[in-house]
């Protein structure tokens, strides 16, 4: 087991190393760089003028070497710069070059500036990540009993009206993408065009004080669009339990229909829909991104959006870090669950 | 120099007679004669008007205000692009002057100012009792400070220097020596080398802000020493940014019966969609819109917003830049192709299409009748034929142009019926929208696009902020040194009538030259909830944040 996980963890930290070195040649582009030049200096620099700013800001170093230097691994740049100024990537904040430490990349637990909040980049995606989290609890606590009490209930008979009838639904929600239901529930619920204002088609004052009126919009765009798969998934596993041996055998007992549901057949029939809940997490990052641009919810996704749209290069690497992190963990932690859950696998 | 404590100014009667006689607008005649130091009062009587009272008393003390806007990124205001951030910083980096919708300077900051007849010495008088909120009496040191500030052109991003350039020193690049005079703690004397009519109306703009003596803007939040009633809490940008009641400062607006009603000031970002502005607005999350832009009036009305609107020369230029090279040539330096832009180009479908008719069609020149000196120059004619003739006499029939626009609602739309026209006319044209994030990083720099400008009081402002050689704002790349010699010529010449020779000359340039293409002046709207009352849109965007309050 532990050497599963260790090995889990070397795969994971593999990947991140993979990811940023991909985002962090993208936006080391020239072009990019360029964009970002004229954003901190000023907006009518000459070309000449882009280059001794990128030179003396380190900039111009080989991709290697400055990948080397966010990671921490290689000592922080320190310039003398064409204006006779030195710059260090360590000394931040007018601190003194002697006094900065010789390393500080995201080793170091430095995550670097982001250009466009002006603000430490760390800073900005551990408050965004708080966001996303309350959005993504709210989901998880719809989602996921919705799912499994629609899974079950569809499972139970098999080919039955109430199993007609949930699939249709379940099959409807998962394929409608969040950027069609969400823009459909803030057109009918969140304005009076229909006569059923109800809820409130913006989440901002939920970042602050989320309550049942202006989040929840948002959280069931996100939940219905993971719930139809799960559902599926779960009613698919249940009806295939449900003809097992034993549940037949329970049944010549005399035990009756529900106690046969609950004692006997849930524990099984949740094996499966366990692992897809957890891999779900990756799909509702996705989803995230679309539907806090829609409801201006300003968490992990907003943050994304706006960082690539603005080539602000440290903070997009700490978002795919974390990214890369959360996609990694859950699965190792559908992998362990599984283990527990159904007892004939072993982790060797 | 003259004193004119009694009798009005000479020019200011003849500016009375002007208005009397419809030569002169109610509004131009305001702005022209209280920028000459005649007040309010004194200027209404002139017209043998009385002046209308000021709302104030049916307000109620305290509350909170959430106004929808974008929420940038604070920084020198000098350097300021933007009127969004003074909104911010207007809580506590106040103004000399005010610029109100009917025209008037009101004094702030100062007492009252007084300009000699030929308007080259200008004596302001700092009002009394004001202190920074740190407990510092607020000087003519610290007026001469800001006016030495806003000269100095070595600052990157200064744009108060162009409103300024009359007492800058071209060979130094600061204040001219001598042109600031301190005479005593509470006057100043600017002596102009030349006459200039404009500098009282440059003092009310936004990036006119009066910042404290050893001011840094990297630390202008965690330390904001200012004179205004208002201190900032927090701003995130992008997010939010809150101001909330300095109770530890005595306000000289207080005792002036100035207002500064609200306990706390909110302005969310909702970023740039207006259909984003409606959800929040309809889930009861925000009071006042910044700014309404063309069917999002209409949608605002609907929901039961109260509007404020205001005719303005506020305006959209799509503009190429003369400068811009692209493939190591120079498209737009041609005259030719700017010429064939502007034939190929209708101005009233451009009105239609982009801001749903709610202006008036305008002529390329950025000057108007709402300016005192318009000269009725004729628009250059739409003639799509001869403009792709001339586009293959220049032999750029096959140049793609990329025409840049920010991902806006009226920006937008506008730009996009300016291409399909090009593109009806035969031009090769590509669309390119850049989100608003960072369409502003390269304004100045991009080889077509759009940028829309603010209203300005007199006529010979925009054409020196935007066309002057070299001007940090100069976006359309212009040089001209004919231009450049009229214009300094107009801004001299305090007669609006004389003026007016000069000023036919220079639309003729900006006509026949097919700088920009700017198609019509807007009349620009906010909006509000019911119960709220100063939110009114400020013609020039000015923040005066102090006079919103809760309905009594």
């Amino acid at each position: 087991m532990v050497s599963f996980i260790l090995r889990r963890l070397g795969i994971m930290v593999l990947t991140a190393l993979c990811l940023t070195f991909i985002v962090f040649w993208l936006t080391n582009l020239f072009p990019n760089l360029e964009k970002l030049a004229k954003t901190q200096g000023n907006f009518r620099m000459s070309d000449e003028a882009v280059l001794t700013y990128l030179g003396n800001n380190g900039y111009l170093q080989p991709l290697p070497v400055k990948y080397g230097q966010w990671l921490g691994v290689l000592p922080g740049y320190v310039i003398a710069g064409t204006d006779g100024e030195m710059r260090a990537r360590c000394a931040t904040g007018g601190q003194d070059i002697a006094d900065a430490a010789r390393f500080c990349g995201i080793l170091q637990g430095n995550w670097g500036y982001s250009t466009v909040f002006r603000d430490d980049a760390g800073s900005i995606i551990a408050t965004r990540l708080g966001l996303t989290g309350k959005l993504m609890f709210w989901v998880m606590l719809l989602m996921v009993p919705g799912a499994l009490i629609i899974g079950v209930m569809a499972g139970m008979n098999e080919g039955s009206r109430t199993d007609r009838s949930l699939s249709t639904v379940s099959i409807l929600s998962t394929a409608t993408p969040e950027y069609v239901s969400g823009v459909v529930f803030i057109a009918v619920f969140g304005t009076a065009t229909f006569g059923m204002q109800w809820f409130k088609g913006t989440a901002t004052a939920a970042m602050d004080d989320a309550n049942f009126e202006n989040f929840f919009l948002p959280v069931l765009t996100i939940a219905l669009y993971g719930m139809g798969y799960i559902a599926r998934m779960t009613r698919a596993s249940m009806t295939e339990v449900m003809t097992a041996q034993y549940i037949r055998t329970a049944r010549l007992k005399g035990v009756a229909f529900s106690q046969i549901v609950l004692r006997h057949a849930l524990r099984n029939a949740l094996i499966a829909p366990f692992t897809v809940i957890m891999l779900q997490f990756p799909f509702l990052l996705n989803g995230v991104v679309i539907v806090e641009t829609l409801f201006n919810y300003k968490g992990f996704g907003w943050t994304l959006v706006q960082a690539a749209s603005n080539n602000d290069i440290e903070l997009l690497l700490g978002v795919s870090i974390v990214s890369v992190f959360v996609v990694l963990t859950t699965q190792l932690i559908s992998d362990i669950g599984y283990v527990f859950l159904n007892p004939r696998i072993r982790i060797a | 120099m003259t004193k004119h404590d009694q009798s009005p100014h000479p020019i200011a009667l003849q500016y009375a007679r002007d208005a009397k006689a419809g030569k002169l607008s109610r509004r131009e005649f305001m702005a022209r004669t209280t920028a000459l130091g005649v007040s309010v009062t004194a200027a209404y009587g002139l017209l043998g008007l009385a002046a209308p009272a000021r709302a104030g008393a049916h307000m109620q003390q305290g509350g909170t205000v959430r106004m929808q806007m974008e929420v940038r990124a604070v920084k020198d205001p000098r350097a300021f692009d933007w009127p969004q951030i003074t909104y911010v910083t207007a809580g506590w980096l106040e103004y000399l002057v005010e610029y109100n919708n009917d025209g008037t300077f009101l004094p702030m900051l100062l007492e009252s100012w007084d300009v000699n007849d030929n308007a080259t010495v200008y004596v302001l008088n700092v009002r009394q009792g004001v202190t920074w909120n740190d407990g510092t009496p607020f000087t003519a040191q610290d007026v001469a400070r800001n006016i030495a500030g806003w000269c100095d052109t070595t600052v990157e991003g200064n744009s108060m220097a162009a409103r300024f350039s009359a007492i800058i020193d071209t060979e130094t690049g600061q204040a001219l020596d001598g042109a600031i005079e301190v005479i005593d703690d509470h006057t100043i004397q600017l002596n102009l080398p030349a006459p200039d009519i404009t500098l009282i109306a440059g003092m009310s703009d936004y990036p006119a802000a009066i910042t404290p003596a050893g001011f840094n803007p990297d630390t202008m939040l965690e330390n904001p020493l200012g004179t205004g009633p208002y201190l900032p809490e927090t701003v995130e940008v992008g997010i939010k940014a809150t101001l909330v009641r300095n109770e530890n400062h005595d306000w000289w607006g207080y005792a002036a019966g100035k207002g500064a009603y609200l306990d706390r000031i909110e302005y969310i970002d909702y970023g740039t969609d207006p259909s984003a502005w409606v959800a929040a607005a309809a889930a009861d999350e925000v009071d006042i819109i910044y700014e309404t832009v063309g069917d999002f009036v209409e949608i605002f009305n609907s929901i039961g917003f109260e509007e404020s609107s205001v005719a303005s020369s506020s305006t959209i230029c799509i503009r190429p830049n003369q400068r811009a090279e692209i493939d190591g040539m120079r498209p737009y330096a041609d005259k030719r192709v700017r010429q064939a832009i502007a034939m190929a180009v209708d101005s009233a479908v451009c009105l239609e299409l982009g801001y749903a008719g709610r202006g008036e069609v305008a002529r390329n020149q950025h000057v108007g009748p709402m300016h005192p000196a318009w000269a009725d120059v004729p628009a250059m004619p739409h003639d799509p034929a001869r403009a792709l003739e001339l586009l293959q006499e220049a032999g750029m029939a096959d140049f793609e142009m990329d025409l840049i626009s920010i991902d806006d609602d009226w920006r937008k739309n506008t730009t996009d019926a300016v291409a399909a026209q090009l593109r009806d006319a035969g031009f090769n044209v590509k669309r390119t929208v850049i989100p608003g994030a960072t369409f502003w990083n390269d304004w100045t720099e991009y080889p077509f696009s759009s940028t829309d400008w603010n209203h300005r009081p007199i006529d010979t402002q925009t054409l020196g902020l935007a066309y002057r050689s070299g001007e940090a704002w100069n976006e359309s790349g212009f040089s001209n040194a004919e231009f450049d010699a009229l214009l300094a010529e107009a801004n001299a010449i305090p007669d609006a009538d004389s003026r007016r020779v000069v000023m036919q000359r220079l639309q003729e340039i900006m006509t026949d030259e097919g700088v920009t293409l700017q198609p019509y002046w807007r009349t620009i709207y906010r909006h509000a909830k019911p119960g709220f009352v100063g939110w009114d849109m400020n013609i020039a965007y000015l923040p005066h944040i102090y006079k919103i309050g809760i309905a009594a």
